[in-house]
């Protein structure tokens, strides 16, 4: 059984997840705009210090994908094709 | 979430899949790469593949970060690793990662201060709470990647953190599709675009595929039913007669990219004349080193490296994996001399390589699930 990597730095049992091209989503709950930096929590609730330069106008509540400790852009809800 | 879990939804990945096989023109058959390791690894987690027709075949590309990596540049991670000044730090799949004299975790074994981090920010971290160490940051990854090493730097020169410094390995993707696609051993009909570095390069990179290859490309999530539509994207356009980039991953990717990170990486990382690929050999352009305004802060100029081209072993056939020549299990040592456990090549070492996601999900033949 596989779980998900931990963005807070725990890797999965088959996922590392900064070696490669993988993101995952969090939502941000504490913005600090003087250093860049914000408290994001993942689907688990667990938080992080993410660095958040990378993505403009940026608010509590919005959903980025984080990869490497860094806010790689804000996500937006899609429709699963039906 | 509307960002993962529908996206994991069977029912609808039946669906989609019934829609493939509607599409697909009997007796044809096509070839599909995906060229990111992230894909590999999903289409085999969730048996994407097992949905496929057999005439719509995957071929795993490039796009693994770990398995790219030469082993000279282990060696010379090594060497700096070695010296009793440095606390040496990369990620965790990187440790594993053979050079001629094993890996970084054999040279942590023999005493080498060698840790692993999930951020370079945590190794800037671990230089501001060690002032009298040097603390080295082994820089792997594609663009995805490659901003998060930059911003670390940036911090670091504002924060005059002068025991920190990055041996830079990031490569960029575009260099070997090209190579790839002027390969003469290699028939493709499409590409599943790699969705998180698309996040920073945005869709335009991609476009001299089309316009210069005749073939659609299809920018995709992680998630199987991600996968499942790009390749129904893929086999629409070449039904249709149209050769275009399209983004399957819209709730991600821009189409534009990411500016920002754009800026950062122009800013602190210039290209290499060449970078020397694991499997494919020395690529134009295809790998990044500090820019002159970041060299106080590169671990190749701080402390001298051997540098030296070193073959890769003569049973390891990475090379034929990663440019989809051959299948994992058709390699001489998968699943026998090269585990996970005791990898011989890097394709075996990360989670994210071909080899390594056909031997955790159990496809060691091909033939077997045939017959």
């Amino acid at each position: 059984m596989t779980r998900q990597p931990d963005p807070a730095g725990h890797c999965g049992a088959d996922h590392c997840i900064t070696c490669a091209d993988e993101g995952v989503p969090m939502r941000v709950s504490r913005l600090d705009a003087a250093s860049g930096l914000a408290v994001c929590v993942d689907e688990a609730g667990r938080p992080a210090t993410i660095e958040t330069g990378l993505v403009a106008e940026l608010a509590a509540g919005d959903t980025v994908l984080v990869h490497a400790g860094v806010a790689l852009v804000r996500l937006t809800p899609q429709e699963a094709p039906a | 979430m509307r960002f993962v879990d529908e996206f994991r939804d069977a029912e609808l990945g039946r669906a989609v899949a019934g829609e493939i096989l509607a599409t697909v023109e009997p007796g044809r058959h096509y070839k599909v790469m995906e060229v990111c390791g992230g894909h590999t690894h999903s289409i085999y987690k969730y048996g994407v593949d097992d949905l496929l027709p057999a005439n719509v075949e995957l071929v795993h590309g490039p796009g693994c970060p770990v398995c790219v990596i030469p082993m000279g540049r282990v060696d010379d991670g090594i060497a700096i690793a070695r010296r009793p000044e440095v606390i040496f730090t990369c990620f965790g799949d990187m440790m594993r990662v053979p050079g001629s004299e094993g890996s970084l975790l054999d040279a942590k074994a023999q005493g080498a201060d060698v840790r692993m981090v999930y951020s370079p920010l945590d190794a800037l971290r671990l230089a501001r709470e060690n002032p009298d160490r040097e603390v080295v940051f082994f820089a792997i990854g594609f663009e995805t990647t490659a901003p998060s090493t930059a911003l670390t730097l940036k911090r670091a020169r504002a924060e005059g953190v002068r025991n920190f410094s990055c041996m830079c390995s990031h490569v960029t993707i575009v260099p070997p599709l090209r190579a790839l696609l002027d390969s003469p051993d290699l028939r493709l009909d499409g590409f599943i675009g790699p969705g998180h570095v698309s996040t920073v390069v945005g869709a335009l990179p991609f476009e001299f595929i089309p316009r210069d290859y005749g073939k659609p490309v299809v920018i995709a999530g992680f998630e199987p039913l991600d996968i499942l539509q790009a390749i129904q994207m893929i086999l629409r356009q070449l039904a249709e007669g149209r050769r275009e980039v399209e983004n399957q991953y819209r709730r991600v990717v821009p189409y534009e990219g990411n500016p920002r990170a754009l800026e950062v990486m122009a800013e602190v990382f210039e290209l290499r004349p060449h970078f020397e690929w694991r499997g494919l050999g020395f690529i134009s352009q295809s790998g990044l080193r500090l820019s002159d305004a970041y060299a106080d802060l590169d671990a190749e100029l701080r402390f001298s490296v051997p540098g030296v081209r070193v073959a890769d072993p003569k049973a390891c056939q990475c090379g034929e994996v990663l440019k989809g020549v051959i299948k994992p299990w058709e390699c001489k040592v998968f699943g026998t001399a090269c585990t996970p456990e005791r990898p011989i090549g890097t394709c075996m070492v990360s989670s994210e390589g071909a080899c390594a996601a056909y031997y955790n999900f159990g496809r060691f033949a091909r033939e077997r699930e045939v017959v």
